[in-house]
């Protein structure tokens, strides 16, 4: 009865456009009145969901790649992946989905990726003759690999919804690999779709314009290795090296690429306090959803009634992809996770799945609900950027999910895509 | 504002001296942990109600707007007193938890506990300041513009 | 009616068990009308969440440490402290008097009914080198729990404290962020500590006991029949408790011995029991602390 109250009550308020953070908050606030206990229980919850040393790097990894956006180095390396693959059929798609992984590194997450590259690429491409649907899923698509690059705050959140099963610094180096697969069959997409409507190449600038643009560049991208470096060599912990990411992103632009301004600094500060309010207050309420979830026993039963539709482990898995996918359509990635964690990760463990593999599939999964209507946050942003509807960039959107689709099966059932490289560092 | 991100350029100096000190000074600080995250709920807690006065929130509205514009006004008008709703729960059961942990101090930093929900309260005092200031927009048929985006 | 009682323990843990046990015979004692449904894994919060919890009466009961209390309630300081008892029997001697009693009752002021203590064993140093004497582990960075007593009895010994979250310590053992940390065996075997620390060395420098807690304001609205029924449930429950954790520490002793774990003793404990001197003088600061500390010592 309670947890029928709880879903009810939560999509009722969301159906009627309350933001998410306070569906779920006020959803969770009725049911534990029903439930006749203290309200301020829902609120201790809250508040200790967000009281957590590690979630820190939440917004230092915000705060260096809002830096790095404020700080232009985003352009430098949108300039390096043009003069890497601006020559193949449909040049501009391609540089894109390179300038989008590139900086998905630096970037906290698929929405800070997409609204630093979508600003600088979407208006390019559309400039040079590209369909303005084609430019938009691109970058929407191609910036998904935010949330599997090392400064990704998504992955903070993930190792701690798992609660210490996975450490954060096999999960980062776990990233990688996925990541550079999604960059592939990112580019295969944009490759057919441009093949199929004869968009253009671009000429190739020469050995010497690759090699200066991308030593301009080098200088953003070391902080994939420092942060990756600095973890598993044991210099610092996650917390401390998002920090020092911040500190070197400010040195980086103020002093060596000259590139920082004051204002940009404050502004970039300033987005900073506002994402980082709005990603914990998702964190802190999503505690007290999870609380009842824990006092309704809602993990144990999951498992047992998937249990007797299934113990194969390939359907079982195919199962929670499927169940991620439906609740990414209108959940937000951070509340899916914290949600969503508790309930399947024992239950994959269960079927012989590495937590560090699943939370792999986990990100995946919910870096897809970001470009799935109703509720997708950067296909909103691709599309306000691109300045077209969500309908028309449906259009061309097939051959992108196709290309989501398959990376995130070979994520899910080939484990060494996840687990080959944290072995190989941590061991 | 000025608070918020004085708060987080704090954070990033506490974190970063708590690396400082193994390496260099040869001794771990204890304090930082405990005062970092302290510091992260103030940053946040502004930080959330800020989402409110700019509608930064993410919010599911491909549904409303399939209403006739009359009827939306309405639809946001019961949103925002949602939200102000939320906000006065916050505010209040913020008081009542920093009261009953507030005889005691914390570890390592010697300070009262309730220091913890503070910013629970006043997140929960601006957010209902905010939601108003929409409500009030809403009847006067104007727009609130973002302090920041 | 069935009490909620949170533990962040697993199921399979003796607190969790000791919590069902009592309920079982709570349950059988009223004919089923009064029980306990235990949440194990921190499903209801950590334990510092849950107190709170307790103490608004958003929950019914809870296992915890007495360390965490510590800032509550002066009196668990002391049975908190660095080599307070001489070994478990002393501490079981201790908390079955009129000490124990003593502490108890002192919680009920803070608004929460101890019902009762249970076990859980000493804890002692896990290194990546033998420890043999006090100066060993000189300047070693040794992980400990966010406590300032533990802090000091570190800082006390001559090594390093470094605070760290229970889930890093793994990671930091291996990279060598820290050199060293500290726990009781369970733990040490569950966290598969001893792959990155082999040298067990019993120092058995804390044995900080468990409670088992009731909320107050819950506990005022119920008759006082239910609430002697209730108390002697919990009583009862401990030497349930204290078999399974027996049981428990010889079955994690042998699982890490059997992986190639190092168990030692040093060669004289006196050696770190002088050196908490600035701990006591620290931490049990007001007459009657001292007193307490006295009447423990003097516990036979
Ligand atoms: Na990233
Ligand atoms: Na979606």
């Amino acid at each position: 009865m309670a947890l029928t109250i709880l879903c009810i009550t939560f999509v009722g308020f969301l159906v009627a456009g309350i933001p998410v953070a306070f569906a779920i908050g006020l959803s969770a606030l009725c049911t534990i009145l029903y439930e006749g206990l203290p309200i301020a229980v829902g609120f201790q919850q809250m508040m200790a969901g967000m009281n957590v040393f590690s979630f820190l790097a939440i917004p230092f990894f915000i705060f260096s790649g809002e830096l790095m956006l404020h700080g232009g180095v985003a352009d430098k390396i949108v300039t390096a992946a043009k003069s890497m693959v601006g020559h193949v059929r449909g040049g501009l798609g391609m540089s894109n989905v390179v300038a989008c992984t590139l900086f998905g590194g630096v970037a906290g997450s698929p929405v800070a990726d997409v609204s630093a590259m979508g600003a600088v690429m979407i208006p390019m491409m559309k400039k040079e003759g590209y369909d303005a649907d084609y430019a938009v899923n691109v970058t929407t698509h191609a910036a998904l690999v935010g949330a599997l690059m090392p400064t990704s705050h998504n992955m903070i959140i993930y190792a701690l919804a798992a609660s210490g099963k996975a450490s954060i610094g096999a999960l980062i180096a776990a990233g990688i690999m996925p990541a550079l697969l999604l960059m592939v069959c990112n580019l295969g997409a944009a490759y057919y779709v441009a093949r199929k409507r004869g968009y253009p190449a671009g000429t190739f600038p020469g050995w010497h314009i690759v090699m200066r643009s991308l030593a301009a560049a080098a200088p953003g991208m070391l902080i994939v290795v420092i942060i990756l470096g600095g973890i598993v060599s044991g210099i610092f912990t996650a917390t401390e090296s998002a920090s020092i990411a911040v500190i070197y992103t400010m040195l980086l632009t103020f002093f060596i690429y000259r590139t920082m301004t004051w204002e940009a600094f404050l502004a970039a500060a300033a987005k900073t306090v506002k994402t980082t309010g709005i990603v914990l207050l998702l964190i802190g309420v999503s505690t007290m959803f999870q609380y009842l979830m824990g006092l309704y026993g809602v993990a144990d039963m999951t498992g047992e009634l998937m249990s007797h539709i299934s113990t194969n482990p390939i359907v079982i898995f195919l199962m929670i992809n499927i169940i991620l996918f439906l609740l990414g359509t209108f959940m937000d990635m951070a509340s899916t996770i914290l949600i969503c964690t508790p309930i399947f990760l024992p239950i994959a463990m269960q079927y012989g799945m590495d937590p560090v593999q699943f939370g792999m599939v986990m990100l995946l999964n919910c870096a897809l609900g970001l470009n799935t209507p109703p509720v997708g946050t950067t296909q909103f942003i691709g599309c306000a950027i691109g300045e077209i509807s969500v309908g028309e960039v449906m259009k061309s959107i097939l051959p992108f999910y196709s290309a989501l689709f398959l990376a995130m099966a070979l994520v899910t059932y080939v484990p060494m895509f996840s687990m080959w490289l944290p072995r190989l560092l941590m061991h | 504002m000025i608070l918020a991100i004085s708060g987080l350029l704090t954070l990033v100096a506490v974190v970063f001296y708590q690396v400082f000190g193994r390496y260099v000074l040869n001794d771990s600080p204890s304090w930082t942990e405990n005062l970092a995250i302290v510091l992260i709920l103030y940053v946040t807690m502004i930080g959330a109600a800020v989402g409110v006065r700019d509608a930064g929130h993410i919010a599911l509205d491909s549904l409303t707007v399939l209403l006739p514009q009359s009827m939306q006004r309405y639809v946001e008008l019961v949103i925002y007193i949602a939200i102000c709703l939320f906000g006065a729960a916050m505010a209040y059961n913020g008081w009542v938890l920093g009261w009953s942990v507030a005889p005691y101090l914390m570890p390592n930093l010697h300070v009262t506990e309730a220091v913890r929900y503070i910013p629970l309260a006043v997140s929960g005092v601006l957010i209902i300041m905010f939601s108003i200031e929409h409500i009030l927009a809403i009847f006067r048929k104007a727009e609130v513009v973002p302090s920041w985006h | 009616r069935d009490f909620r009682s949170a533990d962040i323990h697993p199921n399979d843990y003796p607190t969790v068990q000791g919590a069902m046990y009592m309920g079982k015979i709570l349950s059988e004692r009223t004919n089923g009308r009064l029980g306990v449904k235990v949440f194990p894994n921190g499903a209801l919060g950590d334990e510092r969440g849950t107190i709170e919890q307790l103490r608004i009466g958003g929950l019914d009961m809870l296992r915890i440490s007495a360390a965490v209390v510590n800032n509550m309630v002066p009196e668990t300081i002391v049975i908190s402290m660095p080599f307070i008892f001489r070994s478990t029997a002393h501490e079981r001697t201790v908390l079955d008097g009129p000490i124990g009693e003593e502490v108890l009752k002192a919680l009920e002021k803070q608004g929460m009914i101890g019902l009762a203590f249970y076990d859980s064993g000493a804890r002692s140093m896990y290194t990546k080198k033998p420890i043999k004497t006090l100066a060993d582990l000189h300047n070693m960075k040794i992980r400990v729990q966010q406590s300032d007593m533990f802090v000091a009895m570190v800082q006390a010994l001559g090594a390093n404290a470094t605070p760290m979250p229970m889930g890093e310590v793994y990671t930091g053992l291996k990279t060598g962020i820290i050199d060293a940390a500290e726990n009781n065996y369970p733990s040490f075997e569950s966290s598969h500590h001893y792959e990155a620390a082999k040298y067990y060395t019993r120092t058995e420098h804390a044995m900080v006991p468990e409670l088992l807690l009731f909320s107050k304001p819950i506990w005022d609205k119920l008759p006082a029949e239910d609430q002697a029924l209730i108390r002697q449930a919990a009583k009862d429950s401990v030497v349930e408790q204290r078999r399974l954790w027996d049981a428990r520490e010889t079955t994690s002793k042998e699982i890490v011995e059997k992986a190639g774990a190092v168990i030692e003793d040093v060669n004289d404990k006196q050696e770190f029991i002088d050196a908490m001197k600035p701990v006591y003088e620290q931490f049990a600061k007001t007459p009657e602390l001292q007193d307490l500390v006295k009447r423990i010592q003097a516990t036979k």
